[in-house]
């Protein structure tokens, strides 16, 4: 009982916690001075430099959130309304 | 080139068709079944963010300014990682709350303010007014564009435009009247609308991707081919539109400042509220909405870039970028494709049309329109004029976007008209976030706030675009106002180097956050406020079990009907009455038709928010307040004895020391006055009462006061209470209910009017005074002639409490008096028999006495006589009368029974006998004369004697003999083998008045012995059940009879004690023994 009541504060803990972080992640790499690192007049495999990161940055992210939504599914179980 | 008539056709058969979709799921709504409500359908309608503005104006920004068309689709992405906190408490809120909108949610948050409401749906209207235009522009842009009207250079606007932006803002008003604007109720969900969003989502997204592919991989050889082409061919232009931080157009504050506004505007501008909360139907949806919706938007912006830059490459220049999608088909001859791209221009326009427009004019209804409306008197016309004013709105909204794509339009690239509204809506977002999570947050705050962004807004990027557009002449663009440089819309206080939207952005939000902030620290929020606040920023924490309680109550009651026909004015009655059939269920109705005291606050509410789901918070609470003003009733706060302190436990610091202090009380002593009386004390202090009362109900079933403390009121006090239902306290003691009047100004019984009057008592309570699952056995009352509403939930059920743990002392000191009275009950018992036992002692000592001491002496005879009595008194008797020197009278008897009542008959009987016995010689005649005299004492004793009587004459030796039915006595002669029985006929005394006797004499000789007894000897039984009888004293007799008389009957009375032992002997033993010399 008490270490359920543990691993599920944890678990919440964790997960809202995490939703924070990489919001406000997503936030700095798509902003400067992150994307300065990218802002190159260069074509990497033909494309331009800075579009290729921001497009495959934007791709990650959803995955992220997508992982995320999983997770959180999974650990609600089949009722899915626990939390 | 396209015909007009083909375009137009083709246009009304796309409206036809969402009309036939948005029917569809209407009617299967009806029929129970959702067709949206799944994460799929909720996905594609937040993707209504995704308008002409994407489908055209993405494309001209990105060949005109090259990546920072993206952050507007990045920020979005941005925010949706915080949905799963964000926005599913945002719909939580609303869904319990019925919020209709933005403007009623941030107005709900902060005390249901009208002003703010109308504030923000001004804005609203006035900052969504550019993006309405954009659409209609769009529309009518692409229409000319594709039939060939206009000339892709900017030709002008003509009059052609005009035709098609009107045409479709009058299809697109009435669309969105049939399907958003169809019933009043806003805070459901529209299902035909969002199925139609849905498939205008559908259609966008695959047009889009049709014309990129078509134009990255047929008119060029893919992604890498259009770059590599333009490298070669204008790399200086391929540098510019790749990279950003070129000019401060393009630099890293504008890219902050366009992720920052796509950020807001996802959540904030009215119709993404409306479908990301209104048309929710499942907080899980959000979930999948998360992912879902940042792919769509990352699917729609892939070909943004080659599509751009295609269109360069194939015009030569960017002019005319924003329809590049249109044109570059056309120009490849792809007519068909060219349509399609129409078709999906034109559904992201009507889709954002038709949503916002219905939005809005949910937030102009309910924010705008109802507060003057609820001024005016109720109608029964009002439900019908209240939906058609929301359809007017809807008009209204489309319209004006109308007037100012005709006054801007021409102006303006898509791009710049849509981020004047996102920076409009961006002004939402310090109220709306400080309102979710911040507690502090308030009323002052936000309108100013709001005020202040809006204010900037207005100057920096609204008035601008007029002046662009040469509507306004001025030149406060380039001089500033009165020629003050310092106050350029541009360049506001001087803040030089920022593009138009950063400045704009930096100064609005600088004063919205920093009013919002500094005026909720220095002011503080009102009552209605705070309620708000803890719906709003506390709506995941469960609120604990029995805490909630009321700590306001409406001072004149208000039934049930008075509020469904406030409703009904509003809503209609059909909606009224099923609302309040829901609410009621399984809730009891008191006889009035009202609700209980306590539910009142919470029947007011519900009534509220069902008004709310119409009309707005604002203006729903405004209605009820007004119409319980016009009845003279309000909420007022109950004296709050328990002050705001709550823990967590289940009770307030306060009701738990008075529980603590009680039961001191209760443990100190036993005494039930004191304890009564500290307890009335304790309530009456701690609880600033004026009197408490403890009645305590008697065995004439009278409640009388046995304890009270405060004020003496002697009507009250000295009242002895017959209980009776139609009195407050009887109906408690009755009931076994607290009953209890929090003002009784209001509807007293009439039974108790006028007491209550005459003393002037506020409020009261009565309490009845039982153990659990007990009847009453009194009632504690308390009054107050001071304070009203003083009775909350809480206290009344402290005060049951406490009455629970006082009927308990009572009981146990009813029980400790019982058994006290038993023990004294039984003490006297005790003493009583003592008392009789002496008595009975002395009665044997006389009844003893009463007996011969010592037989006499008589020549030529030995007599020994002895009586042994079972019990203290007994009813045997023997004694001798001398007659003359020669003659001795023996007699022996017994008195039926042991009791007092023989001994008394005995003691008569030796009276009698020694009165009478002179008056005859004959032994049959003293018997006769004996029953005669005695009979009818003995009759009435119901008792009788038996007896022997001799007459002895010493010198004749003759003994003369008669029997009253006693045992016959054995005449014991030496040399003779058995004993004689002496016998003689004779009934039994007592048993009928006249009896003759029979007398026998016999001839007695020297060394007979005489034996004459009671039946205590010959009936004394051993423990076999046997009798010791004649026989066996007759043996014994014969074995002794050498003895002398005295010893012989000590033998005797041996012999007999131990055939019976070990009981002792049963009856009373008496012996006479005669014998002869």
């Amino acid at each position: 009982m008490k270490r359920d009541l543990k691993s599920s504060l944890l678990r919440r803990l964790h997960l809202n916690e995490s939703w924070v972080i990489f919001f406000v992640l997503g936030i700095i790499m798509m902003d400067f001075p992150f994307i300065q690192i990218f802002n190159v007049p260069a074509l990497l495999l033909g494309i331009p430099s800075l579009y290729l990161y921001l497009y495959v940055g934007w791709m990650v992210s959803i995955f992220v959130i997508y992982l995320f939504v999983k997770s959180v599914d999974h650990e609600d179980g089949p009722d899915g309304e626990r939390r | 080139m396209l015909s007009i008539q083909l375009v137009a056709g083709v246009s009304l058969l796309y409206i036809a068709l969402l009309f036939m979709v948005a029917y569809y799921a209407d009617k299967k709504r009806e029929q129970g079944q959702s067709v949206i409500s799944n994460p799929y359908i909720y996905s594609l309608s937040i993707a209504v963010y995704a308008t002409s503005w994407t489908f055209y104006g993405s494309v001209g920004k990105a060949a005109t300014t090259g990546l920072d068309f993206l952050p507007i689709y990045l920020g979005p992405s941005l925010t949706a990682f915080a949905w799963w906190f964000l926005l599913r408490k945002i719909v939580r809120i609303s869904k319990e709350n019925n919020i209709t909108s933005i403007a009623d949610f941030i107005s709900s948050r902060y005390g249901k303010s009208q002003w703010l409401g109308a504030l923000i749906t001004v804005i609203a209207m006035m900052g969504i007014m550019p993006y309405i235009a954009l659409q209609l522009k769009a529309v009518a842009t692409s229409f000319s564009i594709i039939t060939g009207y206009s000339n892709v250079s900017q030709a002008g606007i003509s009059s052609y435009l005009a035709r098609p932006g009107i045409v479709s803002a009058v299809i697109l008003s009435v669309f969105s009247i049939i399907f958003g604007a169809r019933y009043l109720v806003s805070s459901e969900r529209h299902e035909g609308l969002t199925a139609a969003i849905a498939v205008e989502s559908i259609v966008k997204l695959i047009s889009f991707l049709c014309v990129g592919i078509y134009v990255t991989y047929f008119l060029f050889d893919g992604f890498t081919d259009i770059f590599s082409r333009l490298q070669t061919a204008d790399p200086e232009t391929l540098k510019r539109l790749t990279t950003i931080g070129n000019d401060k157009d393009l630099s890293y504050p504008h890219w902050f400042t366009m992720l920052f506004l796509g950020m807001g505007a996802i959540m904030l501008l009215p119709r993404q509220f409306h479908v990301l909360v209104i048309e929710n139907s499942d907080e899980n949806h959000i979930k999948d909405a998360m992912w879902r919706f940042p792919i769509y938007m990352f699917l729609i912006n892939l070909f943004v870039l080659p599509v751009a830059l295609g269109g360069i490459l194939q015009t030569g220049s960017a002019g005319g970028a924003d329809f590049f999608v249109l044109t570059l088909p056309m120009k490849g001859g792809h007519q068909w494709l060219s349509l399609i791209a129409f078709l999906g221009g034109f559904s992201a326009a009507t889709g954002m049309v038709i949503v916002e427009s219905v939005a809005i004019s949910t937030m102009f209804l309910n924010h705008l329109v109802m507060p003057v409306i609820i001024k005016l008197q109720p109608r029964s016309w009002f439900p019908l004029l209240l939906i058609n004013l929301k359809r007017f709105g809807i008009v209204l909204v489309i319209f004006l976007g109308y007037i100012y794509f005709r006054i801007v339009g021409e102006t303006y690239m898509l791009v710049n008209m849509g981020l004047i509204s996102f920076a409009a809506a961006a002004q939402f977002g310090p109220a709306l976030l400080g309102g979710l999570y911040w507690h502090r947050g308030n009323k002052a705050g936000a309108v100013t706030g709001i005020l202040l962004g809006f204010t900037i807004w207005c100057y920096t990027l609204l008035i601008p675009s007029f002046i662009r557009s040469g509507w306004w002449q001025s030149d406060i663009l380039e001089k500033g106002p009165f020629g003050l440089a310092l106050l350029k819309p541009t360049e506001l206080f001087g803040l030089t180097g920022f593009d138009v939207w950063s400045n704009a952005m930096f100064w609005s939000m600088f004063f919205n956050i920093g009013g919002y902030l500094a005026l909720s620290i220095i002011l503080s929020q009102d009552e209605r406020e705070k309620e708000q606040v803890k719906k709003f920023v506390d709506v995941f924490i469960p609120p604990a079990d029995e805490l909630h309680w009321e700590a306001k109550r409406l001072s004149k009651p208000v039934t049930i009907m008075q509020f469904v026909n406030l409703m009904a004015k509003f809503i209609g009655e059909g909606p009224a009455h099923t609302a309040i059939a829901d609410y009621l269920g399984p809730r009891e109705i008191d006889e009035h038709g009202g609700v209980s005291e306590f539910e009142l606050p919470q029947l007011k509410r519900f009534i509220e928010k069902t008004l709310a789901g119409s009309l707005g918070g604002a203006a729903a609470g405004a209605i009820v307040e007004s119409y319980l003003s016009d009845i003279g009733s309000k909420m007022e706060s109950v004296y709050n004895i328990f002050s705001t302190v709550r823990t967590e436990l289940s009770e307030s610091r306060e009701a738990l020391s008075v529980r603590l202090k009680a039961s001191l009380i209760m443990n100190r002593t036993l005494d039930l006055r004191i304890i009564t009386f500290d307890l009335l004390e304790l309530i009456r202090k701690e609880f600033k009462l004026d009197l408490a009362v403890i009645r305590i109900v008697d065995d004439s079933g009278v409640l009388e006061t046995y304890s009270f403390s405060g004020t003496t009121i002697p009507s009250i006090t000295e009242r002895r209470i017959i209980p009776d239902i139609n009195t407050y306290i009887g109906d408690a003691f009755l009931s076994n209910s607290p009953r209890f009047l929090n003002d009784t100004r209001n509807n007293p019984k009439p039974e108790s009017r006028e007491i209550l009057e005459l003393e002037v008592i506020l409020s009261f309570a009565h309490i009845p005074i039982a153990r659990e699952g007990e009847s009453p056995v009194g009632v504690l009352s308390v009054f107050s002639r001071t304070i009203v509403g003083l009775f909350t939930q809480p206290f009344i059920d402290l005060l049951t409490s406490l009455a629970g743990q006082l009927a308990q002392a009572i009981k146990i000191d009813s029980e400790m008096k019982a058994k006290e009275q038993e023990r004294r009950q039984k003490e006297e018992i005790l003493l009583e028999n003592v008392k009789v036992t002496r008595d009975m002692e002395i009665a044997k000592q006389i009844q003893l006495s009463l007996l011969p001491p010592s037989p006499p002496d008589l020549n030529g005879a030995l007599i020994a006589c002895r009586c042994i009595p079972a019990t203290h008194v007994g009813g045997d008797y023997y004694d001798f009368f001398r007659r003359g020197i020669d003659d001795i009278d023996i007699v022996i008897a017994d008195v039926s029974g042991h009791s007092v009542g023989a001994a008394l008959i005995m003691a008569e009987t030796r009276s009698v006998l020694r009165a009478q016995f002179h008056a005859t010689n004959s032994t049959r005649d003293i018997l006769a004369m004996l029953n005669e005299e005695l009979y009818e004492d003995l009759t009435n004793a119901e008792l009788f004697i038996t007896m022997f009587y001799v007459k002895f004459n010493m010198a004749s030796r003759l003994l003369t003999y008669a029997s009253a039915g006693h045992n016959r006595p054995l005449l014991f002669r030496p040399g003779r083998p058995s004993c004689t029985e002496l016998d003689a006929e004779g009934l039994i005394l007592g048993v009928k008045r006249n009896v003759l006797f029979e007398e026998n004499t016999e001839q007695l000789q020297g060394g007979d012995v005489l034996l004459m007894y009671t039946d205590g000897v010959t009936e004394a039984q051993n423990r076999a059940g046997e009798l010791f009888g004649e026989s066996r004293l007759c043996e014994f007799l014969a074995t002794v009879c050498t003895e002398h008389p005295d010893v012989m009957i000590d033998r005797i009375l041996r012999e007999v004690t131990a055939f019976s032992a070990p009981e002792p002997l049963q009856d009373d033993l008496s012996l006479v023994i005669i014998k002869l010399i």
